[in-house]
């Protein structure tokens, strides 16, 4: 039934032959000099220190939220920068392969990019922004803030979460290697069908971004199950579904996105992946297939998706305004209402990716307006914004510029998004830049609320604020280059620009392409900004030190908790009284009460299973690949062999003693997520049964 | 108070199957799915009855898989999933009734043939 394969195959190394390794591309050289160069002084460095036991015992094996929330944003934040270098790429190819006279360098006729690069750089990029830098992060902050805001002292499943970040992270892995092994996929980070079939691309490219894609989404399906449950069962007594913060209710709609459109997406990449590997005939244009079954189920998740993505921001956002406006959120309940009515429009709007399908007047007529009902609860959110900054005492912190920042993009990508939502609109503008420019008014609205919540949460996990000059002269770096780039797309948009050329045929459109340029440059200074930003900030961490409310006018539960937070999170399980529970408390002048003495915390123990688990599953899907059949049944077995191992672990946790709490709530530095612990796997549970 | 975090027999909601449960559950769902197998590649049924015994066979591979491998049933400790279980029923129709409707409206706008089989018989790169 297998399907066969074009160029060599060997039972030993699959399709792998050295000539797969791509040494001949100057670009690919460069970037693997500096790869190698990262990975020798972070390894060096490790070594050099003597870290591998910490970062193993501390890192790598943890159960705990926090560090796995900041595993997950380290993670998204890398990838970011890598999608970053494609989209520097994408228009600096763009500004210099202009009109026929364009000069070529590099083997490329116009500018210095052949055609099948450029494509692996967009597709690269797409994929690599949307499910490896803005997903992680987001799924970071939702592990970081959502026990904390909910009183919890963990997930509802610890072990669980573990694995999900590295099924993440092994995917995101594989994605990198396919830079220097092989090749991506040419396809579009939809998978342009029928594009991506075995016979229209014959190499390793689509296998390496339909499996990354496939692992990865097991993690965030599995992480969605964790954060339901623990929205659902872990909130601290009192705390009512009506006195749960907005970013936990928006993390509850979203991962309800997340948990029902993910196995929709591993669907059809499986049927996919059985056309590619079995010869079968689901998405060809004849044998009974058809096209289009694909690009239905991509979008059937993929609009969801994009809410999956949005939902979270707007969470933030709810947090960040009324902190900095000094007030309660305007309309709350309205805001919850809001979040599940987005969530749940969400499954009834994918057709609008393909109205020029032709599915005929009556169905694009009704999913252009169930596209523009999701506009009455996102003006719902927008207002109760508004109505809370209005006549408020706002300080212009950094993480409420992102926000101000986030409230603008949203207004951009909005409106461009119900022109969109317009049929005859669409049939002129649809695969123009036009819509590239809608929806990077909004994943970089995903971006800012990413980088307020970096610098919002910040001092909560790491006990000190990030510098502000730096931060704002990131900020604004950023936002400016920001409305260069896009504002300069629109108008390419509207010129005829369509998307994914490698080379830009009309010499009209230079001076856009220019100014696009130009923006790039800007985001380039931005990102030194955002380094130095870094490094003055730990520089001057004892200045920046942080209370256990960083920011003086916090409301939620989170900030109750020293800063650095200990792993253990509360020292006693709080007591919930209201919504907004810390600003009730603080009017009561009951923030800063200290319980009389503490009981014995029962905490999970580490565990290297999740870890190992992820490695096989990356491991595997490298077979998988390259059709490596013999690896592939090894990892696989093994993977399987690990979980069924692991699901016969007691894992009976130990007990923290009140001696050890009281001496760490003493010194915050002892119990912090950069410190050592030592061994209490002696503190068995058995030992204090008393409790 | 300690410990019955840990002892999944203390907890009727998390204790989902045993071993005969899963081999059994697995046994019928690779069976059910293997039959739809066979029966798609034997081409040997008309259109309308065929979507019917695909259509059965994954339902009953979705019941075994939920009473078999999950231990699903109507008892009170088991509410939040049986309850999940129905709250998809909704976007399934949803979904898969929008799908039907809008291929339905594109086979009729694009897709009229004399003869709807030939479009079966045409040759395809991967042959
Ligand atoms: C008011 C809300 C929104 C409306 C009415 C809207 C409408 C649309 C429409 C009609 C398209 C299809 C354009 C075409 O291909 O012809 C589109 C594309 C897109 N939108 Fe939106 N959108 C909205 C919000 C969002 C949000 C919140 C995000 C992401 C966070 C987003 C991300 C995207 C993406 C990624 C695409 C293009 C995907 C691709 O073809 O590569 N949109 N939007
Ligand atoms: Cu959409």
């Amino acid at each position: 039934m297998q399907v066969h394969v074009p160029g060599p195959w060997s039972p030993l190394f699959g399709r792998l032959t050295l000539d797969q390794i791509p040494y001949n591309i100057p670009i690919l050289q460069y970037t693997f000099a500096g790869a190698m160069l990262a990975a020798i002084v972070v390894v060096g460095a490790v070594l050099y220190f003597k870290k591998v036991g910490y970062f193993w015992r501390e890192w790598l094996t943890t159960v705990d939220h926090k560090k796995i929330g900041v595993m997950y944003i380290v993670i998204g934040l890398v990838m970011l920068f890598r999608g970053f270098a494609d989209g520097l790429l994408i228009r600096t190819q763009q500004v210099l392969a202009n009109g026929p006279n364009a000069p070529g360098y590099m083997g490329a006729q116009h500018g210095f990019l052949p055609p099948f690069h450029f494509d692996q750089v967009y597709s690269a990029h797409g994929t690599i922004m949307i499910l490896f830098a803005a997903t992680p992060i987001l799924t970071g902050f939702q592990n970081i803030v959502v026990p904390l805001q909910l009183g919890a002292r963990d997930m509802a499943f610890p072990y669980m979460n573990a694995l999900s970040l590295w099924l993440t992270a092994g995917a995101a892995g594989l994605v990198m290697l396919s830079l220097f092994v092989g090749d991506f996929s040419a396809a579009g980070w939809v998978g342009l069908i029928p594009l991506t079939e075995l016979p229209y691309s014959p190499s390793t490219g689509v296998d390496y971004w339909m499996w990354a894609i496939q692992i990865s989404s097991v993690g965030t399906t599995l992480n969605a199950i964790n954060m339901i449950v623990t929205i659902v069962e872990m909130r601290a007594p009192g705390m009512t579904w009506f006195r749960m913060p907005i970013f936990s209710w928006t993390t509850l709609s979203t991962n309800i996105i997340g948990l029902t459109a993910f196995p929709v997406l591993g669907v059809a990449l499986a049927l996919l992946g059985a056309d590619r590997y079995l010869g079968t005939h689901f998405f060809t244009a004849g044998m009974g297939g058809n096209l289009m079954l694909y690009t239905n189920l991509f979008w059937l998740w993929g609009h969801p998706e994009v809410y999956f993505l949005i939902l979270p921001v707007f969470g933030i956002l709810s947090e960040v305004v009324p902190t900095f406006c000094e007030k309660p959120l305007f309309g709350y309940v309205t805001m919850v209402a809001a979040s599940f009515a987005i969530a749940g429009v969400s499954w009834v709007v994918w057709l609008h990716h393909f109205f020029t399908m032709g599915a005929g007047p009556d169905i694009n007529g009704f999913f252009s307006v169930a596209t523009m009902l999701v506009g009455i609860p996102t003006g719902v959110k927008v207002f109760n914004w508004a109505f809370t900054m209005y006549r408020a005492r706002i300080t212009y912190t950094v993480p409420m510029l992102w926000a101000m920042f986030g409230l603008f993009l949203l207004l951009a990508g909005g409106l461009t998004g119900m022109m969109l939502a317009i049929p005859a609109v669409n049939y002129t503008v649809h695969d123009s830049v036009f819509v590239i420019a809608h929806f990077h008014c909004m994943v970089l609205l995903v971006v800012a609320a990413a980088f307020a919540g970096v610098s919002y949460w910040f001092p909560k996990v790491f006990g000190f604020r990030l510098d502000e000059s730096w931060g704002k002269a990131f900020f604004w770096t950023f936002s400016i280059a920001t409305l260069i780039v896009f504002t300069a797309m629109f108008a390419l948009g509207f010129e005829g620009e369509t998307r994914r050329l490698d080379w830009t045929f009309n010499t009209a459109w230079k001076p856009m392409l220019v100014v696009e340029e130009i923006g790039m440059i800007l985001y380039v200074i931005s990102l030194a900004c955002f380094a130095l930003m870094l490094v003055f900030s730990i520089v001057n961490r004892k200045k920046n030190a942080a209370g256990p409310d960083a920011w003086g006018t916090s409301r939620t539960l989170e900030w109750l908790t020293p800063s650095p937070v200990p792993f253990y999170n509360f020292a006693v399980t709080p007591q919930v009284n209201t919504r907004d529970e810390l600003a009730w408390r603080r009017k009561h002048g009951l923030d800063k009460a200290q319980p009389e003495h503490f009981e014995a915390i029962h905490m999970p123990s580490n565990t290297g299973m999740p870890f190992v688990i992820g490695m096989l599953a990356a491991v595997w899907g490298f077979a998988m690949i390259w059709r490596i059949w013999w690896l592939a049944a090894i990892s696989l077995t093994a993977l399987i062999v690990c979980v069924i191992i692991r699901s016969f672990y007691k894992n009976e946790g130990y007990h923290l003693q009140p001696e050890e709490i009281a001496a760490m709530e003493r010194d915050l530095a002892l119990g912090s997520v950069v410190s050592e612990q030592p061994d209490r796997s002696h503190h068995h549970y058995s030992h204090v049964e008393a409790h | 108070m300690a410990g019955s975090h840990s002892d999944p027999l203390a907890h009727p909601e998390v204790r989902m199957g045993g071993a005969m449960r899963y081999i059994a559950g697995f046994i019928s769902t690779v069976a059910l799915m293997g039959a739809a197998l066979i029966v798609t590649l034997r081409h040997d049924m008309g259109y309308e009855t065929y979507v019917e015994v695909v259509g059965g066979l994954a339902a009953l591979a979705l019941l075994s898989q939920a009473v078999l491998f999950y231990g699903l049933d109507i008892s009170r400790a088991q509410i939040w999933k049986s309850v999940s279980l129905i709250l998809t029923v909704p976007l399934f129709i949803i979904t898969v009734g929008l799908t039907v409707w809008m291929f339905q409206s594109l086979d009729q706008r694009t897709m009229v043939m004399p003869n709807s089989a030939a479009a079966a018989t045409q040759p395809t790169l991967l042959q």
